[in-house]
C-alpha cells in the first residue's frame, strides 16, 4: 500500500512549508517534496514605485531578517545609479547586518534548533519548544533573552526600528549613532562575547552528544552558493562564491548573477528553486546559509572565529555536507557578528555625522545588490528608468536558495529513515531536560 | 489554570511575532499564563490538532498576516470558529499592508511576472506551481472582510509593549481595584443635580468607587479613570438609555468619550489597539474566569458596547491622534515646502517638520501609536499604523490637511500634480481597504 505522510505545516521555521514523503508498496521513498504555500507578489508590486521607497517596503519580506532586506535593495539602487557611500555610512550598515545576524543567529539556536537536541528528537511534541527549555533552564534561557535582545536594541538604534528598519536611503544612512547610544551598547558587550562563547560551549557539547547523528544523517553532496570579500567571508559585501561538491571554489562578479544562478519553477512549490546553472537542473543544486557560507570562506573576517573555523575543519575536512553542521557553521558565524560588533562600535566612523552623500541622481539602468542574510545569500536587481521610479525587480531570496537543497536533503533523509531504518543504530545521548 | 492562546500567521512577513517576542525579558511573568496551542513559529502542534479542537476552545487567537492565498482565508476562518476573540494582528490583518499593492492588478499579472517572466528563470514554459498548492485571492482584502474581529492592532509591526499590554489586558493580567460599588455612591452631586439628568455623558454608574479627586465636585462628568466597579448604581439605567440614542447628544456632551475608552478599560487604546464592539459580551456569554472582563456587569457591558459600536461609524469622537503629534519636529516652522523633494535628496535638519522641509511624510493622515520612531531617525512616516480617516481619497485628503495646516508654498493640485506614485506613498500599507481597487 502507498503510504503518504504529511507534515503540516513544518513548525519552528520562519515561512510557511509542510513535507510531504510518499512511500510506495516495496517500502521504498518514492517522492518527497518541500511544498511553500506562500508567495506575495514583491516582483509585481515594486513596479511603479520610487526606487528610494523600495527599501522601506522590501524588509516586510521577512520580519526574522528585515535588515539585510533593508540594506540590500538599497545597494541595488546604488549600483544601478552609480552613487558611491561615504566610509562611515558603510560601517555603520556592517555594523547594523552584524548586528541583526547576531540576534538572529541566537534565536535560531536557542528558540529553533536547541529544543530538538536539548529534550531529544523523541520527546513530546507539546513540550519540545523554547518556552518549555526557559522553565527548564532559566539561566540558560535568560541568557539567550539577553543575547537576542542586545542585538535587536542595537538594530533599533541604528536602524531606527528593529524590525523594518527605515535609515539606510540611498547615498549612505539617514544619521550616525549618537555618541551615548554607542557607549551604552560598547559597555554591554564585553557581557555578551561571554555569552557567545558560553553558547559556542553549549553547541560543540550538543555536537558531541550527537555525534553520530551529525556524521550519518543527512550528509548530502551539494554545491554551495555564499558570498566572500576576497576570498574572506563577508555577510555585507563581496562576490558570489560558489563551492562545487568536491570543493572547489569558484568566483563571479555579482553582476554576472544570470549566468550562474538558475531558477526552476517547480510544480509544487511557490518558493522557486535556485540552482547553479552551469550544472543544470537538478545536478546544480545548490544550498545556501551558515553552512555554505563556512564551505566558501577561506577564512573568517576575526580571529577568535577563525579560530572556530579551523577547529571545524580540523573535525570535518575542508568541506562538510552534514546538514546538521548548519548548527555548528551558525555557531562559526556568532562569533564573527559579535566580533565584529565589537570591533565596530570603538571605531568613530560609527558616530561621524558625514553618513550620507549629497551626490546623489536617478539615472536610467539596473542595479544589482547582494549581501548574506541570517538565513542565506540575498540578491536584488532593480532596473530604474531615468526619473528613478523602478521599472521592474528581481528578488532572490534565502528562501528561493534553501528549497532545493532542503528538498534534495530531505529525499535522501527519507531514504535513510524508511529504507535504511537508520534511526534504529543511532547512538543518542540522554535528553539533557526533560 | 493557562489561558488557551492560538498564533496563525498568514501570508506576511512574521515580524509581529518578532516584535513580540522583541519583549524578551519581559516575556517571562507572561508566558507562564499562556497555554500556547497553536502557535507554528514557536511550538510544534501542527494544522491538525488545531482543527480537532471543539468551536470555542481557545480563548485569544491572534491572527496574523494577510489574506493572499485560498488557504489564509481557510485558516481565518478556521481560527474564527475555536476562538472566542479574534485579534487582527499587525497592519497585514488590519489593512492588508504592503502587499496590498498588488491590488492595483489583476492577480493574472502578478503571477505572470512572478512565474514565467522573472529574468533569472531558465524553464522552458514555466506556469504557476499547482500541485499541492491552496492558489490565490483575486485580492487581498482585510480580515475583517472575511471573519468578525473582536480587536485590532494595527502596525507594522505593532509596539512590542503595546502587544505585552494587550496580552496582559486580554489575561485579566492587568489589575483594576474592581471596586463592590460604584462612583455614584461617594458622589456629592444629589439626584437633582446629577450630571446624567443634564445629558452630560457621566460614567459615574459603572466605574468603581474610591477616587480621591472627584471631577463631579467641580461639576465634571466621570471619564472612568478606576475601571469598571462589580456592581452597577441605579443610575446606570438612565446611562444605558443615553448611550443608546447616543446620536442625539450633542458633540460637547461626547467630548469625554476618548477619555472613558482609553481609561476605563486600561486598554492601550493609543498604541493602536482597538477594540470592537462586542468583546464585552463575548467574554461574559462564555464567562472565562481568567478574564478581567469576565466580571464586568451586564450593564456595563452593554453601555461600553453601545458606546464602541457608535464610534466605530464615527471615529472623529475618538481623538485619533495622528504621528505628528508624537512627533518631536516643529510644525510651522521656519522651512517652506516650495517643491516636492525625494528621500534622496539633501539632509533634513533634525528641528523642523520634514513636510515643511519639502519632504512627502504620511504622519498628518496616519494613526498615532508608534511613537513617531521614524521622525527620530529624520525618515518620513510612511503610514504603517493605517489612516486616521476611511472611504476617502487618501491622497487629495493629504493635500488638503498639508496645504491648510503646514507651511507650505504649493497649491493642493501643484503638490499632487509633483508626487508620481500616488499609490506608493498614500496607501502603501492600506491599499486592500480601498474598494476601487477591487
Amino acid at each position: 500500500m502507498v503510504k503518504e505522510i504529511n507534515v503540516e505545516p513544518v513548525t519552528r521555521l520562519e515561512g510557511h512549508g509542510g513535507l510531504r514523503i510518499v512511500i510506495g508498496d516495496d517500502g521504498k521513498v518514492k517522492n518527497a517534496q518541500f511544498n511553500i504555500a506562500s508567495t506575495r507578489f514583491f516582483e509585481k508590486f515594486l513596479e511603479g514605485r520610487y526606487c528610494e521607497h523600495i527599501p522601506r517596503i522590501t524588509p516586510r519580506i521577512c520580519g526574522i531578517c528585515p535588515i539585510p532586506h533593508h540594506l540590500t535593495p538599497t545597494k541595488a539602487v546604488e549600483d544601478a545609479w552609480g552613487v558611491t557611500i561615504p566610509e562611515p555610512a558603510r560601517k555603520l550598515r556592517i555594523l547594523l547586518q552584524n548586528a541583526k545576524q547576531y540576534s538572529s543567529h541566537a534565536l535560531h539556536f536557542y528558540a529553533l534548533a536547541a529544543p530538538d537536541f536539548l529534550l531529544g528528537p523523541f520527546a513530546d511534541p507539546a513540550l519540545r519548544n523554547v518556552v518549555h527549555v526557559i522553565s527548564k533552564m532559566p539561566e540558560v534561557g535568560a541568557m539567550a533573552l539577553k543575547m537576542m535582545d542586545f542585538g535587536q536594541k542595537l538594530c533599533a538604534d541604528i536602524g531606527g526600528k528593529s524590525v523594518h528598519p527605515i535609515s539606510a536611503i540611498v547615498g549612505g544612512m539617514k544619521q550616525p549613532m549618537s555618541e551615548a547610544s554607542r557607549d551604552k551598547f560598547l559597555a554591554q558587550v564585553n557581557e555578551q562575547v561571554e555569552f557567545t562563547k558560553k553558547t559556542v560551549e553549549i553547541g560543540l557539547k550538543v555536537v558531541e552528544d550527537y555525534w553520530d547523528v551529525v556524521a550519518n544523517v543527512g550528509v548530502v553532496p551539494t554545491y554551495y552558493l555564499g558570498m566572500t570579500n576576497n576570498g574572506v567571508h563577508d555577510i555585507y559585501e563581496g562576490d558570489i562564491r560558489i563551492v562545487t561538491p568536491e570543493g572547489k571554489k569558484i568566483d563571479y562578479d555579482v553582476h554576472n548573477y544570470l549566468d550562474v544562478l538558475g531558477e526552476h519553477i517547480p510544480e509544487h512549490s511557490y518558493a522557486t528553486h535556485m540552482y547553479y546553472k552551469p550544472a543544470g537542473y537538478p545536478d546544480g543544486i545548490y544550498r545556501s546559509n551558515t553552512l555554505a557560507m563556512i564551505n566558501c570562506a577561506d577564512k573568517m573576517a576575526t580571529p577568535l572565529a577563525d579560530g572556530a573555523l579551523k577547529a571545524f575543519r580540523d573535525k570535518i575536512g575542508p568541506i562538510s555536507h552534514h546538514t546538521f553542521a548548519y548548527h555548528w557553521a551558525r555557531l562559526i558565524e556568532l562569533v564573527e557578528a559579535i566580533e565584529m560588533v565589537a570591533t565596530l562600535l570603538q571605531d568613530p566612523d560609527v558616530v561621524n555625522p558625514d553618513c550620507k552623500t549629497l551626490d546623489v541622481q536617478p539615472r536610467e539602468g539596473n542595479g544589482v545588490g547582494m549581501t548574506e542574510a541570517p538565513r542565506g545569500n540575498l540578491l536584488y536587481n532593480i532596473w530604474s528608468d531615468a526619473d528613478g521610479i523602478c521599472k521592474k525587480a528581481n528578488l532572490l531570496v534565502a528562501t528561493n536558495h534553501n528549497i532545493a537543497g532542503i528538498e534534495k536533503t530531505l529525499m535522501h533523509v527519507a531514504k535513510q529513515v524508511f529504507e535504511d531504518k537508520v534511526l534504529e543504530g543511532l547512538k543518542l545521548p540522554d535528553p539533557w531536560i526533560d | 489554570m493557562a489561558v488557551k492562546v492560538a498564533f496563525m500567521q498568514n501570508s506576511d512577513c512574521w515580524g509581529c511575532h518578532q516584535s513580540l517576542l522583541n519583549a524578551h525579558l519581559g516575556l517571562l511573568p507572561v508566558l507562564p499564563a499562556l497555554d500556547i496551542v497553536y502557535w507554528p513559529a514557536v511550538v510544534d502542534f501542527k494544522h491538525d490538532s488545531l482543527k480537532a479542537r471543539p468551536d470555542g476552545d481557545i480563548l485569544v487567537g491572534f491572527v496574523e498576516g494577510s489574506l493572499r492565498t485560498n488557504a489564509d482565508v481557510e485558516n481565518a476562518k478556521l481560527m474564527r470558529a475555536k476562538c472566542q476573540l479574534i485579534i487582527a494582528f499587525g497592519s497585514c490583518s488590519c489593512y492588508g499592508n504592503v502587499h496590498g499593492l498588488a491590488n492595483e492588478w489583476d492577480i493574472e499579472e502578478a503571477i505572470k511576472r512572478k512565474f514565467t517572466q522573472v529574468e533569472s528563470i531558465t524553464d522552458e514554459s514555466p506556469h504557476e506551481p499547482k500541485e499541492h498548492m491552496p492558489g490565490f485571492m483575486r485580492k487581498i482584502v482585510p480580515l475583517d472582510e472575511v471573519i468578525s474581529v473582536d480587536a485590532y492592532m494595527a502596525g507594522c509591526p505593532p509596539k512590542p509593549e503595546a502587544i505585552l499590554s494587550a496580552v496582559q489586558f486580554l489575561l485579566g493580567q492587568k489589575p483594576q481595584p474592581m471596586a463592590d460599588l460604584s462612583f455614584c455612591n461617594d458622589c456629592s452631586l444629589n439626584n437633582e443635580s446629577c450630571l446624567l439628568e443634564k445629558y452630560d455623558l457621566c460614567f459615574g454608574p459603572i466605574t468603581s468607587i474610591g477616587c480621591t479627586l472627584k471631577c463631579t465636585d467641580n461639576g465634571d462628568p466621570c471619564v472612568g479613570c478606576l475601571g469598571p466597579a462589580k456592581t452597577v448604581s441605579a443610575r446606570a439605567e438612565k446611562l444605558k438609555a443615553m448611550t443608546q440614542n447616543i446620536d442625539q447628544l450633542s458633540s460637547g456632551d461626547k467630548k469625554n468619550l476618548h477619555e472613558f475608552l482609553t481609561l476605563f478599560l486600561n486598554v492601550p487604546l493609543m498604541s493602536g489597539f482597538d477594540l470592537a464592539g462586542d468583546i464585552l459580551k463575548q467574554v461574559r456569554r462564555t464567562g472565562q474566569p481568567k478574564t478581567a472582563l469576565a466580571n464586568i456587569p451586564a450593564d456595563t457591558g452593554d453601555i461600553y458596547a453601545n458606546l464602541m459600536k457608535y464610534l466605530k461609524n464615527n471615529r472623529e469622537f475618538i481623538k485619533i491622534s495622528n504621528v505628528c503629534d508624537q512627533c518631536d519636529l516643529e510644525i510651522g516652522s521656519k522651512s517652506r515646502m516650495t517643491k516636492v523633494k525625494r528621500d534622496y535628496e539633501g539632509l533634513p535638519n533634525k528641528t523642523d517638520c520634514l513636510i515643511e522641509q519639502g519632504y512627502l511624510c504620511a504622519g498628518p493622515i496616519t494613526r498615532a501609536g508608534c511613537g513617531g520612531m521614524c521622525m527620530r531617525v529624520n525618515a518620513p512616516c510612511s503610514g504603517c499604523f493605517g489612516q486616521t480617516a476611511w472611504g476617502v481619497d487618501q491622497a487629495e485628503r493629504f493635500a488638503d490637511v498639508v496645504t491648510k495646516g503646514f507651511n507650505v508654498a504649493l497649491s493642493k493640485e501643484e503638490l499632487l500634480a509633483q508626487v508620481k506614485d500616488k499609490l506608493g506613498f498614500m496607501e502603501k500599507f492600506t491599499l486592500a481597504t480601498n474598494k476601487n481597487y477591487r
